[in-house]
């Protein structure tokens, strides 16, 4: 009487250890593992001091024979720039004025200067000089040219007779008020889905491809045949997906690690500002990573299969069209769900293994989620993640032993009903 | 008991047939020889042996029971077309696939270290796979096949890519194995390697097995009707009655097959003798033998050998 044969978690460990210690210790490995996050480090830090530039703290010179122009404009600047920039006024200049000013700025000594000669038509607009020198940027002189834009618009208006508080009640910038609204965590919930989806997109490319990819090398290497003599396909690829996918887990997690030491230092939060905050609760950050390990597991399942099916490097690039599609299709349901997440189009979308992941973490996040249908999408995302991984075994077993060339699908269908 | 039991085993690949029907039993203590041209079915049944592939029809019996996957871990097997990890280094690997067949991690690295030093390849121990010669790298997958001590060493064309050396020395190992009372089976395309090492054989051709029994029923039932002679001079005898075929080489060589089939008349060799000292030819070798193993698949297979 055959025995029924177990599943052996110890075979399935020691393969995924050995795929994992092989990758991990690889050069390739730890220069992307490290040097991702300092680019990616450099890239923000870089970015948050262009953006700090563009307050621009540049040194200006303004002239103008009317003083008062002169003054206002200085005024607004000030208050424009949170006196950010270093404004100087001459009024009236002098003859000798232009040549000084342009021997600073080629001494670099002034970044700019704004020469103002007001029209001798009343109500005209006055004559506008502004010479920059290479130092100068583009931020400065557009803070410039708003700041002149409103002192003229007041100055008009006054000239029309209204009083000076009219004008300044009439020019505040416009507040908008939110405060009566219910507070609304779309923003974030938004934002946590996309980081999801990029993460996952990220991940199933680089290493759910590097699942099927250890599996067409198994092949090339013809190791496969002393391991099927040793031990069970499904083993093998389950030991696959789970070491493979854990080289990439430690490279996320070491990515995010980064992040999170990058976002507590003050730098970060001087670039996203006040408004910036993203709060995410525990129970969100839970479902997050039931989800993305879900999500993962199954692409990586398919990459198996994928793997399984094909003998080289180039057959699999045409077929991971198969692991872009659901992907995309996601995407295309993303605003459905997010829209009315509790219709029924909704609820069966999210229960689609392929789409679980990241439709049903989305429904879970904008709204209250029945927790039956969580666990059914559970259940069935981790079913359709064995099914597959059975599946993907099945091919590989058969069909290693026909290499060279491409299986047909009715070949495919046949080797499913191999034992 | 017997190790393996293979009762009329057959395969079909689309419209060739690998195996047709093989049936045969390894004890345990001995060695058996499978043997044919390549492209015979060798690999095939081997196969099926192990449970990569499974036969259309007939049984697969391992240690008396029905095949089934779990018994794979008293089996050892090197195949036909070797695979190792290229990263990986030796003994690492031989750990390894040590574990895989249940071992703990401390028992394989002892057993790999006397392995790597009774194949006296030692030194090649920290290095990895990609940097070693072909024939260390079949030391090694020989080692990794026999690291958890299996009742069963199922070996596809063990020998070929190895130097007369190194060939002698796995040799000498597998037939240490087989004394030490474990069941071994290879594969060979070349006969004369195995008529000194094997127990039984099966001959087979074509997926069909055309000779099968042991080493000692299948030459005792040929008669003694070969003779290898060694002369100078006159090579008429050559073409004596007695004669059926006669092969003459350079250096005065020939390979000479007798007629009688054993049975109804008895080979001779006398009268040739005498016609080659009547015409004066000087003998310096003359030897009467039974035919080797290689020349009994000719016969059997009519002449007809694709290999």
């Amino acid at each position: 009487m055959p025995k029924a044969d177990s599943i052996s978690m110890r075979n399935i460990w020691l393969i995924a250890r050995r795929e994992y210690l092989e990758r991990v210790r690889t050069k390739s490995f730890m220069v992307a593992t490290i040097l991702i996050p300092l680019l990616m480090g450099g890239g923000i830090t870089a970015s948050i001091l262009i953006a700090r530039h563009s307050k621009s703290s540049s040194h200006l010179v303004v002239v103008s024979t009317s003083e008062k122009l002169g003054n206002d404009l200085q005024q607004q600047l000030n208050r424009d720039t949170d006196g950010e920039m270093q404004v100087d006024l001459i009024a009236p200049p002098s003859d000798r004025t232009r040549s000084a000013l342009d021997a600073d700025l080629k001494a670099k000594n002034i970044d700019a200067f704004l020469w103002i000669t007001p029209s001798t038509i009343a109500g005209a607009r006055p004559q506008l000089d502004y010479r920059q020198g290479s130092s100068a940027d583009l931020a400065t002189r557009n803070t410039v040219r708003d700041a002149l834009g409103k002192v003229l618009v007041r100055d008009r208006l006054m000239q029309q007779g209204m009083s000076g508080k009219d004008v300044a009640q009439m020019m505040a910038p416009l507040q908008m008020s939110a405060s009566n609204a219910p507070q609304d965590n779309t923003g974030a919930n938004f934002a946590g889905a996309y980081v999801l989806f990029f993460l996952m997109y990220l991940v199933i490319m680089l290493y759910g491809m590097n699942v099927a990819r250890s599996i067409i090398e198994e092949k090339t290497s013809r190791v496969f045949e002393v391991m099927l003599a040793t031990i069970k396909p499904g083993e093998m690829m389950a030991g696959k997906v789970i070491g493979v996918g854990s080289v990439g887990l430690t490279q996320v997690g070491i990515w995010m690690l980064f992040a999170v030491l990058l976002t507590a230092t003050p730098l970060m939060s001087h670039f996203l500002g006040a408004g910036g905050q993203i709060t995410i609760t525990a129970a969100q950050v839970g479902y997050f990573i039931v989800y993305f390990l879900l999500g993962y597991l199954l692409y990586s399942s398919i990459a198996a299969g994928l793997g399984a099916m094909t003998n080289s490097e180039q057959e699999l690039q045409q077929l991971n069209i198969f692991l872009v599609m659901p992907l995309a299709a996601c995407m295309v349901a993303l605003p459905l769900v997010l829209n009315s997440p509790s219709s029924v189009y909704s609820r069966i979308l999210s229960l689609l293994p392929p789409m679980t992941p990241l439709l049903m973490y989305m429904r879970i996040s904008v709204s209250p989620v029945p927790l039956r249908e969580i666990l059914a999408s559970i259940v069935l995302t981790s079913a359709t993640i064995v099914c597959t991984l059975w599946v993907a075994s099945r091919i590989y077993r058969v069909g290693i032993l026909m290499y060279g060339k491409k299986p047909s699908i009715a070949e495919l269908l046949r080797w499913l009903k191999y034992s | 008991m017997s190790t393996v039991q293979l009762n009329n085993i057959r395969k079909v690949y689309e419209s060739k047939v690998a195996v047709a029907g093989l049936s045969l039993r390894i004890e345990p203590g001995t060695m058996f020889g499978l043997l044919g041209p390549n492209g015979s079915g060798k690999t095939s049944s081997i196969r099926m042996m192990i449970g990569i592939t499974v036969p259309d029809s007939g049984e697969v019996r391992l240690f008396g029971q029905s095949f089934h996957r779990d018994l794979l871990k008293r089996v050892g097997y090197l195949p036909e077309e070797r695979g190792l990890y290229k990263k990986m280094k030796v003994l690492e690997q031989i750990v390894f696939m040590g574990q895989l067949h249940g071992m703990t991690s401390h028992d394989a690295e002892t057993r790999g270290r006397r392995w790597c030093e009774r194949l006296q390849i030692a030194d090649a121990m920290p290095k990895k796979t990609e940097e070693l010669s072909k024939g260390m790298q079949q030391k090694i997958q020989f080692i990794t096949a026999l690291i958890h001590e299996p009742e069963l060493i199922i070996m596809d064309e063990p020998f070929t890519g190895l130097d007369p050396v190194n060939a002698a020395l796995l040799q000498d190992t597998l037939v240490e194995l087989r004394n030490e009372g474990k069941a071994v089976l290879f594969s060979t395309h070349r006969m004369d390697q195995v008529e000194k090492m094997c127990d039984n054989i099966a001959l087979i051709h074509r997926g069909n097995v055309v000779l099968q029994g042991t080493m000692r029923e299948i030459k005792s039932s040929y008669p003694r009707n070969r003779v290898e002679v060694v002369f100078e001079g006159d090579n008429s005898f050559l073409r004596n009655a007695v004669v059926e075929d006669a092969k003459e080489f350079g250096g005065g060589m020939a390979t000479i097959k007798l007629r009688g089939d054993g049975i109804t008349s008895h080979p001779d060799a006398q009268p040739l003798l005498a016609q080659a000292v009547a015409n004066g030819t000087r003998i310096t070798r003359f030897e009467v033998k039974e035919p080797t193993l290689e020349e009994i698949f000719i016969e059997q297979v009519g002449g007809n050998v694709d290999a």
